[in-house]
């Protein structure tokens, strides 16, 4: 019999034909970026620029982390230490290197970088060069400390691994608060300073003041699509299936032929290396100052709910959730664009209601039904009740971790693989709970669960 | 037909204690290319942990497994699958979530080349391996007869089928030495019947090196041409399967030489 | 000599506390094979629960804490006993429906047995609350309050650890451990996050009112005062401790506990009430980790919102004590927590100050690499 080999070379197909296969998906991804960059963002204003902006932020975040989490089941709790790490190496490099080149740490990037309206400046400057080199290289970094961290987990498995993951983040964030001390400011300061010391000027306790907002729709975006590809190309490949082989079984998988530990690497290496660039993205971000208290545990834990809130392993339900996570904080501050759409929501309840009615009437299942109908009443209901709290003058925006952390545990307890599992949202087996209710009524004790 | 006589797995008084409890002594084995080999014996007897011990889930305390004239003693699991060592479980362990096909797909990992930049990018070579990898899966899907429930999830599967499934992920990793830890248990007459056409198959058309883990003795006297006996992790026969039937030593250790025996058979099964 | 001493000091006070938190994580993980990350919730919350009772007995100065008084605890307890009354005559109703003749005990009813302990349990804590205060009135040193005050918060957290159990962690027995851990980290949120609300302890820091003279030591040598605080507090863990110890090894309950942490299926089959078992369990390590909560905030009277980072980070060196004396192990755990805090002091006083928490994650990741079950725990190896 011939070997895999000489068969995966017969059916090799032609170059250029796949050269346009793998590029074209990057390309959509740079014309949506450009799009949201150049048309979507004049339409729909400053602010929800940035919420669109801290949306893009936190997709990274969670996809990268469901490559760890959720494709290969090791779970990390430290996520925000690569992220805190890829933010302050790109900083750094930003910010000591516009100071030396232009003598001043301010933007200097083109149209493609630029998150204010009506500001002249070409397209691209050497600014925006600078800028992208300095998110790879953060990554870059990220991903050597993704390496030091994914070594234990050649030894530890499940809560030990977690705590570890836990205690490296916590150590990156003490060396940074303590190690450190205040950002330079001049060019003469930084040529005073030894070379090896300047990693130490970035500002401490005190957070990494004066970074240039570089971080546009744009790159932000373009990340996205990059991650998002990336993610997807794994996973549906023969490394993602060796990842995903580890978390639904390790000592399977190992006798099957992969290779757990290196795998298991891989996968953090590859995760840290986009939180490290998310990091850069958040870092140089409208808004934000780096500062290593707000990168704690706390951070980690909220680009756990994403993941877990989407599902463990699937990369359509980690970005939603990231969306949703992020956004909702903000529709509970002020929640009329939500209310606006009060009759579409109470329209495709009671859509759903009366589906439900029928089903039940006719001895089918409702079941997913009325879970979708209960998905958007609350909805609805958060709504109405962030408006009524805002008459009382309250803003149930600040309640925003009780809700999280409420979500977190009916989850588990009521659906435990998350929204979608390891399922992407087009997986036509992910709706066929819904299908099936219109469908005809299951044999009795035929049922598969 | 004459079978080779060339071995291509050779086990050499391998041995392995848990704490006091010696669950395999002096345990050898020879099996000549394109062999079928039954290993039986009453539960707890440490038929299971001698296919640990072969594919590296546990160390032998001493002895040396030598497959294919290669020393492959303590090595990881993954390498010792790499060198064609494949293996069924007992208790079964497939990957629930994903799909039939996807698990014999994995099987095929061991064989591919699998480079991360190459999946990330999809070169021409990346994609003609995955093409060959989901040919050859779907063909052994074809074997066991699971192709017409490819995309199902395998935790959905009835339990025949999954130990089916089982056998079509080993054969993907293209072994030289298949290992069935009892293929059988919890299937029906009828599914039985299929089983033991299957490994009649599996040995034409694959050219298959069969050890065989069974407790269902109409398919091992059936189909093996030799067979070992374990009790208590000692080797108390070893012959034809009508030499083991009436060796007295096996009688004794089946049927328990008196109810003491039986009732301590019950409690070593005891764990989980 | 006398930065030597005075370290030692506070390493065995705080070393004694971590070792008493470092139970609860020890006693759940060594049971239900998770890591409660909520433990150091509870402990936050056995700080704060002390901090609102002694203020309401009259500790402290009345003008700096205001808002002390939380009607709505009363307002709860009044609903549960309600309903533990109603759905108490409903069950009966029933079951007498179902057994005219049998003779009817509370054991019988499910939810309104669970409800009719926990409304009794929470009277208990609000009625050990006010008798601080009477006490308080009647004149008192701060060592009678203190017993009662920490009593209180131990009753509290332990009722709280009872209810955790029975809604977060209960419908989880048999899910995955990943699954677990999550929820244990949701809860852990939920406790931060209510505990902030203005209801409750509110987001500024408050100050603890120290039951016990912080002017007239107990001792001194070689200019080394020693405080009443230190020595009460290591004397009250180390005796919760040993109580712990005796409870755990030499009653028929630690028996089963002990069946249960071995094998959960086997114990009930025995005819263990797992179930039980798991929420005195629960209870136990809650209402140490109150303890805790209380004497850590007699030695540190700042406390900080329950959300702080600091609270976390204590509770991780608790669990990173559990780990290094070796998991699942009650002896391991005073070890590991008498260790850490040497470390940490230690490492503090002499190294560098501010890469304390360093010193004690480093620990963790060296004795996981090295020796994965602690210096006391047996090794685990999974059956194939
Ligand atoms: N990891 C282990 N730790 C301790 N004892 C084990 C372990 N694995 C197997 N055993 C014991 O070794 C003996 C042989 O088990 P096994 O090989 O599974 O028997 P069987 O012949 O039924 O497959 C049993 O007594 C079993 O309890
Ligand atoms: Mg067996």
């Amino acid at each position: 019999m011939s070997t895999l080999r000489s068969r995966s070379v017969e059916m090799t197909p032609a170059a250029l034909p796949t050269l346009v296969r793998s590029v074209w998906p990057l390309l959509v991804g740079v014309g949506v970026a450009l799009a949201l960059q150049f048309f979507a963002k004049p339409v729909i204003g400053d602010f929800y620029a940035k919420v669109l902006l801290d949306i893009g932020t936190s997709i990274i975040l969670a996809v990268s982390l469901t490559m760890v989490n959720g494709f290969t089941g090791q779970f990390s709790i430290g996520h925000a230490a690569f992220m805190m790490v890829g933010g302050y190496v790109s900083g750094g490099i930003v910010y000591y290197g516009s100071l030396l080149a232009w003598g001043s740490a301010d933007m200097a990037g083109g149209a493609l970088s630029s998150m204010i309206d009506g500001r002249e400046a070409p397209f691209l400057t050497w600014g925006d060069a600078l800028f992208a080199g300095s998110l790879v290289a953060g990554g870059l970094v990220a991903a050597v400390c993704g390496y030091v961290v994914g070594l234990p987990s050649l030894r530890l498995k499940g809560d030990y691994l977690a705590i570890v993951t836990l205690g490296f983040g916590e150590i990156v964030r003490v060396l940074i608060q303590s190690q450190t001390s205040d950002v330079l400011y001049t060019v003469e300061e930084v040529k005073e300073t030894a070379w090896y010391l300047m990693p130490t000027k970035v500002g401490g306790a005190l957070g990494f003041s004066g970074l240039p907002f570089y971080s546009s729709l744009f790159w932000v975006f373009l990340g996205v699509a990059v991650t998002l590809l990336v993610a997807y190309r794994l996973k549906d490949s023969a490394t993602g299936r060796a990842f995903l082989s580890i978390r639904e079984d390790e000592i399977a998988s190992e006798a099957m032929g992969v290779n757990t530990t290196q795998f298991k690497v891989r996968a953090f290496v590859i995760a840290a290396f986009f939180a490290g660039v998310a990091g850069g993205l958040f870092a140089h971000s409208i808004g934000v100052q780096l500062n290593p208290g707000e990168l704690g545990f706390l951070k980690s834990f909220d680009i756990i709910i994403m993941v877990v809130l989407g599902g463990l392993g699937s990369i359509s339900g980690a970005a939603i959730a990231a969306a949703i996570v992020t956004i909702l904080p903000e529709l509970l501050r002020n929640p009329e664009p939500l209310l606006k759409m009060w009759p579409v929501l109470a329209g495709l309840a009671a859509v759903l209601l009366v589906a439900a009615v029928v089903c039940a009437m006719t001895g089918r299942r409702a079941r997913s039904l009325v879970a979708w109908m209960c998905i958007v009443l609350t909805l609805l209901g958060l709504g109405f009740g962030a408006r009524a709290a805002a008459a009382a003058g309250h803003n149930l925006g600040d309640y925003r971790m009780i809700l999280f952390a409420l979500a977190l545990i009916l989850m588990m307890i009521l659906r435990p693989q998350g929204l979608f599992g390891v399922r992407e949202v087009w997986d036509r087996s992910l709706w066929k709970g819904i299908a099936d209710s219109f469908r005809a009524p299951p044999k009795k004790g035929g049922t598969n669960k | 037909m004459t079978p080779p006589t060339d071995a291509v797995l050779e086990v050499r008084s391998i041995c392995k204690s848990f704490g006091g409890l010696k669950a395999v002594q002096e345990f050898n084995l020879t099996l000549p290319r394109g062999s079928l080999r039954g290993l039986i014996g009453p539960n707890g007897a440490g038929k299971t942990t001698v296919f640990n011990l072969l594919t590296g889930v546990y160390k032998p305390d001493v002895g040396s497994v030598v497959l294919g004239g290669r020393e492959i003693t303590g090595m990881r699991p993954f390498r010792i699958a790499g060198a064609g060592l494949s293996r069924t479980f007992q208790n079964i362990r497939l990957f629930g979530e994903l799909s039939v096909l996807d698990n014999v797909r994995l099987g095929c990992h061991v064989r591919a080349q699998h480079g991360v930049f190459r999946s990330i990018v999809r070169t021409p070579f990346h994609r003609g391996e995955e093409r060959a990898i989901e040919a050859s899966a779907r063909r052994l899907l074809g074997v066991v007869g699971l192709l017409g429930r490819a995309d199902e999830q395998a935790k959905n599967l009835p339990y025949g089928d999954q130990r089916r499934l089982e056998i079509a992920r080993a054969l993907a990793t293209e072994p030289r030495v298949l290992l069935l830890d009892e293929p059988a248990a919890g299937m029906n007459s009828q599914e039985k019947v299929a089983l033991r056409a299957l490994i009649q198959r599996l040995r034409k058309e694959f050219d298959a090196t069969i050890l065989l883990i069974e407790h269902d003795m109409g398919v091992v006297m059936d189909i093996c041409e030799r067979i070992t006996v374990l009790d208590y992790g000692k080797t108390i026969a070893e012959g034809t399967p009508d030499e083991v039937q009436s060796n007295p030593a096996v009688i004794e250790a089946y049927l328990g030489a008196d109810a003491d025996a039986g009732s301590s058979h019950a409690a070593s099964k005891g764990g989980r | 000599m006398e930065k030597f001493l005075q370290t030692l000091i506070d390493a065995l006070a705080v070393g004694s506390l971590y070792a008493l938190i470092a139970l609860g994580y020890t006693m759940v993980y060594g049971i239900l094979k998770f890591i409660n990350f909520a433990h150091s919730d509870v402990f936050v919350l056995g700080a704060w629960t002390s901090f609102l009772v002694a203020v309401a007995a009259g500790w402290g100065d009345p003008q700096a804490s205001a808002g002390a008084g939380r009607e709505w605890v009363a307002w709860v307890l009044w609903a549960a006993t309600i309903a533990a009354a109603v759905i108490a005559a409903f069950e009966y109703a029933a079951w007498k429906r179902r057994h005219p003749t049998d003779a009817f005990s509370l054991n019988r009813t499910r939810l309104a047995g669970s409800l009719v302990l926990v409304a009794a349990w929470g009277w208990a804590a609000l009625g050990l609350a006010k008798m601080a205060g009477v006490v308080k009135a009647w004149g008192d040193n701060g060592l009678f309050s203190g017993l009662l005050i920490l009593l209180c918060a131990m009753a509290t957290c332990g009722l709280v650890g009872f209810v955790l159990e029975r809604l977060a962690y209960k419908p989880l027995r048999k899910a995955p451990r990943l699954n677990v851990l999550i929820t244990a980290i949701g809860v852990s949120l939920l406790l931060q996050n209510l505990g902030q609300l203005q209801a409750m302890f509110g987001t500024r820091p408050q100050r603890m009112p120290t039951l016990l003279p912080t002017d007239a030591p107990l001792a001194t040598i070689a200019n080394v005062k020693i405080m009443p605080v230190d020595v009460i507090g290591a004397a009250t863990a180390v005796a919760l401790m040993f109580l712990l110890d005796f409870l755990v090894h030499r009653t028929k309950f630690g028996r089963s506990m002990r069946a249960v942490s071995f094998n959960p299926t086997t114990a009930s089959l025995m005819g263990i009430p797992v179930d039980r078992v798991i929420s005195v369990t629960f209870v136990i390590g809650a209402s140490l980790a109150a303890a805790a909560g209380f004497l850590y905030g007699q030695k540190y009277p700042g406390l900080n919102q329950t959300a702080a980072a600091v609270w976390v980070l204590l509770g991780l060196k608790a669990f990173v004590a559990a780990v290094v004396g070796g998991i699942g192990n009650i002896r391991g755990a005073m070890l590991g927590g008498v260790l850490i805090g040497l470390l940490e002091f230690f490492g503090a006083a002499y190294v560098s100050a501010a890469m304390r928490d360093v010193y004690v994650f480093s620990l963790l990741i060296v004795v996981l690499l090295v020796r994965p079950s602690g210096i006391l725990g047996r090794p685990m190896v999974e059956k194939v």
